[in-house]
């Protein structure tokens, strides 16, 4: 949190052959302390750049240092950094003990002191009388567990972990990312953690980058990336997202292409510029009619045209007609109000939940 | 993997450029290479060479003794392989081999199949042991058996005289099938096991969900899904039939002359390097072809 | 397959049919080896009748100098064929399965896989040819030259098959973790692909001591195996000593199943 830099990459490229881009050019700074998420779509190039931080992948250009470091072509067990794997990858021939304590093994760590880290970790971790289990005969969260010890017990100065959940259901999804905050607190090692999954990154991210073939697309503090996309990529891979096509009006506001000029954050757009104006469903409100409106906001008329309910919310489809559609999500809530199917509503929100984004 | 040399590496603690990376690469391509080098020496001396030789000697003359000559170059050998005696022969095993394979593959089918679609794993697990038992025990005896039991004073001719429906069957045809047969089943049996075992059965009852009836479900999805288990169980069957050199040997007698049985006289009785060379060479190309052919068609049909 | 069982797929009449299919295969592959092995303790002279239990047979095989002498070279035939094409046949493996690109690799891969369905006949007379036109002597020694040459290809393919069941992360979580390479194969790969490099050990092993065709083209004076030199018995008439002999031979072929059967329980296991 001092600042320090963790792991930086500066003009990074990793190429599969001739043509097969992975990585292009991508510069990142990854602060000490930090809990720091790559997310994307599969394919983006995020794990390949987690294996080259790792060593288990080298790039074709540029530099990857860890700690102000340069790491070249180093193997990985030269590295001060730990993986914990997609696949687990623990050894099925070795129980959990030896599982968490070989890379203290291959470092030639004294016997006694290897005992009483591994011991730690393991009460770290809540794996306690596990021991002498083979991986093969532990559940798929307690193996979760056992990669993650595996990696934490070498007190690496980062922590490279690849989509570490993916395999598990989402109940202890959900709990093991709580935990692993918690970890993460506790030890205060660097994570640098790889997911595809953008409520996981939103949850856990002290910073996240947003990657999008090969390229990073966004690097930002969780609300940052959800309140203010830089892009449509991001737009639509980050959170829920409604899209109405348009061209800015005049520097504040946005004609939509049913001719309705509603108030939107645009930036530093020119007037005639071609936009998509980006409305998160939540920051949606509906009314009978537009005297019910509060003053200073748009107001657009639309037909309800499907509902869904969610339990904890609802969600509404409302079309415009030549402006397209949108949805709106309202809590559920005793006061709130309910829409049927082919009801008339004036929808209406406020200037900031509006902003436009250049194709 | 793709890690670097550790005694280099602490000298190229600078920025990855292209240039490097190819070398990191090329480095971890040599590595592979020396893995391979043992074998690969090993197979070019021992293998690819020899291989070479015997399309040498197909082509070599032979003195009026018998020993092979390296010159006077000449086709004779080839063209003699369209001799009356050795399209007789060509023919016997290859009919043989292939009626062998389809036999195997008809009787190995149903076998493999029951004992894949036994419920119990235990029961399974037994069954195959009870195959894998004659397919690693010693080939040479398990003919042997056959020519125990075969022989005039056998129990199978006893049992054949007694009822009246066959006699002496040692040095026929019939007695060198039985002896491929038994010699080549669990060859089939095994790789068919293992594409069966490996069916989803769920998607069996798709099918009959989906209005098939039994035999359809089987003819196209059962069938199809195994295969990979008939390629290989036919071609493990087939080669060794086709060169059959010991069952026709010990069950066949002079009559019943195969392929293999002809080239190995070639090399022995006969003294005719040079014809057994081109003979060897020819069993070699059409292996290869009837390989590449099964392959090319089992990927489409069956 | 969880949920449905197997037995779903077969009608009951089917089902009777293939059990009854079932044993008589099973009675077809036990009954000859079954009738061996009986006579082999039979009293008579004549192999196919029975005179009372003895063991005379042993005896008499147990003071066949030819025999013991063809079994001695049998089994160093075996035991060094073994455990060199098993070393080769892993390396070469390795080579092809964990190194992508590297030249000539497919003309490897090819040339790794021909002796495999390459007839017994054929791969006699190559190695016949090459020794007798490269000079080297016929004998124990070329009898192992020519047991390695086979064996090596299906030692890679045993091999093969278990790296390809075997997760590549576990070697880079070997590495990650500290691991230098030949701690990483020590380690990590070797234990994990055991189960094959002993499977194919044990493949290699019984091929040796099954081989005829190869090893009677490449014999030397003095110099043969068991397999060949039973084959020249058979050749010549049957006599109740090969039933002992047969009986011996079977039973070190059972007791190879077995091992390796434990080997791969073993291997599942993990």
């Amino acid at each position: 949190m001092q600042g320090q830099t963790a792991v930086g990459l500066s003009s990074v490229t990793k190429k599969f052959g001739e043509d097969v881009v992975a990585v292009d050019d991508v510069d990142l700074e990854i602060e000490d302390g930090e809990f720091f998420s790559l997310l994307g779509p599969s394919g983006c190039g995020k794990t390949t750049t987690l294996r080259m931080i790792a060593g288990l992948e080298f790039p074709t250009d540029g530099s990857v240092r860890i700690f102000g470091e340069e790491m070249g072509l180093r193997p990985p067990n030269k590295r001060p950094v730990n993986t914990v794997f997609q696949s687990y990858a623990l050894f099925p021939h070795m129980n959990v003990e030896d599982n968490i304590g070989f890379g203290l093994r291959m470092q030639k760590v004294e016997k006694t002191e290897i005992r009483t880290r591994v011991g730690e970790t393991i009460d770290l971790v809540r794996l306690t009388g596990l021991n002498t289990r083979r991986p093969g005969a532990l559940s798929g969260g307690q193996q979760q567990r056992v990669a993650l010890a595996r990696a934490l017990v070498n007190q690496p100065k980062v922590l490279l972990l690849d989509e570490p959940l993916g395999a598990l259901d989402l109940k202890l999804r959900q709990t093991m990312q709580l935990e692993l905050k918690d970890i993460q607190a506790n030890v205060g090692i660097t994570f640098v953690y790889v997911t595809h999954d953008q409520e996981e990154a939103l949850t856990m991210s002290d910073r996240i980058a947003v990657m999008d073939e090969g390229k990073l697309a966004q690097v930002g503090g969780s609300e940052d990336i959800y309140e203010s996309p830089s892009s449509l990529f991001v737009a639509s891979f980050v959170g829920e997202m409604s899209f109405l096509p348009g061209e800015i009006a005049e520097s504040g506001s946005v004609r939509l292409a049913g001719g309705e000029v509603v108030q939107a954050r645009t930036g530093s757009l020119a007037p005639g510029t071609s936009v998509t104006l980006t409305l998160r469903p939540e920051k949606l409100h509906l009314y009978g009619d537009a005297s019910e409106a509060p003053s200073g906001r748009n107001a657009i008329d639309g037909t309800v045209t499907r509902k869904t309910f969610f339990g904890g919310a609802l969600s509404y489809e409302v079309d415009l007609g030549a402006s397209g559609s949108f949805d709106v999500r309202v809590e559920n809530i005793p006061s709130m109000k309910r829409w049927d199917v082919g009801d008339k509503v004036v929808v209406d929100f406020h200037t900031e939940a509006a902003t436009a984004l250049a194709e | 993997m793709t890690l670097t040399d550790e005694r280099s590496s602490s000298h190229e603690e600078t920025a990855v450029n292209p240039k490097l990376e190819r070398k990191a690469h090329r480095r971890e391509s040599w590595r592979g290479f020396l893995h391979a080098v043992p074998a690969y020496v090993y197979l070019i001396i021992f293998f690819v060479l020899p291989l070479i030789i015997v399309y040498v000697f197909s082509f070599a003359s032979r003195s009026r003794t018998g020993r092979p000559e390296l010159e006077g170059w000449n086709v004779d050998s080839w063209t003699r392989l369209t001799d009356e005696l050795v399209r007789t022969i060509v023919t016997r095993s290859l009919w043989m081999a292939i009626l062998n394979t389809v036999l195997c593959l008809i009787i190995g089918y149903q076998f493999a199949y029951w004992i894949a679609t036994r419920r119990s794993q235990k029961v399974r697990s037994f069954l195959l042991i009870l195959v894998l038992i004659p397919f690693w025990s010693n080939f040479l005896v398990r003919t042997y058996a056959w020519r125990m039991l075969l022989d005039s004073d056998g129990y199978i001719t006893q049992i054949g005289e007694l009822t009246g429906l066959w006699g002496r069957m040692l040095f026929t045809i019939p007695a060198v099938f039985i002896g491929l047969l038994y010699g080549y089943l669990p060859f089939m049996v095994l790789p068919l096991y293992a594409a069966i075992e490996r069916i989803d059965w769920s998607l069996v009852e798709a099918a009959r969900d989906l209005y098939a009836s039994g035999v359809k479900a089987f003819l196209r999805v059962t069938l199809p899904l195994s295969k990979p288990g008939i390629i290989a169980g036919s071609i493990l069957v087939f080669i060794p039939s086709l060169g059959a050199y010991v069952t026709p040997d010990i069950l066949g007698g002079a009559k019943t002359t195969l392929l293999g049985n002809f080239i190995v006289t070639q090399f022995g009785a006969a003294r005719n390097w040079p014809f057994g060379s081109a003979l060897s060479g020819a069993i070699l190309i059409v292996m290869l072809l009837a390989t590449i052919v099964y392959f090319r068609t089992g990927g489409r049909t069956v | 397959m969880k949920g449905t069982t197997q037995a779903t797929a077969v009608r009951p009449r089917t089902d009777r049919w293939l059990t009854l299919n079932g044993w008589f295969v099973f009675a077809f592959l036990y009954l000859p080896i079954f009738v061996v092995v009986v006579f082999s303790f039979s009293g008579a002279q004549n192999v196919g009748i029975w005179g009372g239990f003895s063991m005379r047979w042993y005896e008499r095989m147990l003071g066949n100098d030819q025999l013991l002498n063809a079994l001695r070279n049998s089994l160093w035939v075996a035991l060094w064929s073994t455990i060199v094409s098993t070393i080769f046949g892993t390396a070469a493996a390795l080579a092809l399965d964990r190194y992508r690109k590297w030249v000539s690799r497919g003309a490897f891969d090819a040339i790794l896989y021909l002796p495999v369905i390459i007839p017994d006949v054929t791969m006699a007379v190559m190695l016949l040819l090459w020794f007798t036109q490269v000079g080297v002597p016929l004998g124990r020694v070329s009898i192992l030259i020519a047991h390695i040459a086979f064996n090596i290809s299906f030692v890679a393919i045993v091999v093969r098959a278990r790296l390809a069941h075997m997760d590549p992360a576990m070697e880079e979580a070997g590495a990650d973790l500290y691991a230098s390479r030949w701690q990483v194969f020590r380690r990590v790969t070797l234990p994990l692909i055991m189960p094959g490099v002993l499977g194919g050990g044990l493949l290699a092993l019984t091929l040796s001591l099954d081989d005829v065709v190869i090893t009677s083209f490449v014999q030397g004076p003095g110099a043969t195996t068991l397999p060949v030199y039973v084959f020249g018995l058979i050749r010549r008439a049957v006599t109740p000593e090969i039933n002992a002999v047969s009986t011996l031979m079977v039973t070190a072929s059972m007791i190879l199943v077995l091992t390796s059967l434990a080997i791969q329980n073993r291997g599942q296991k993990e």
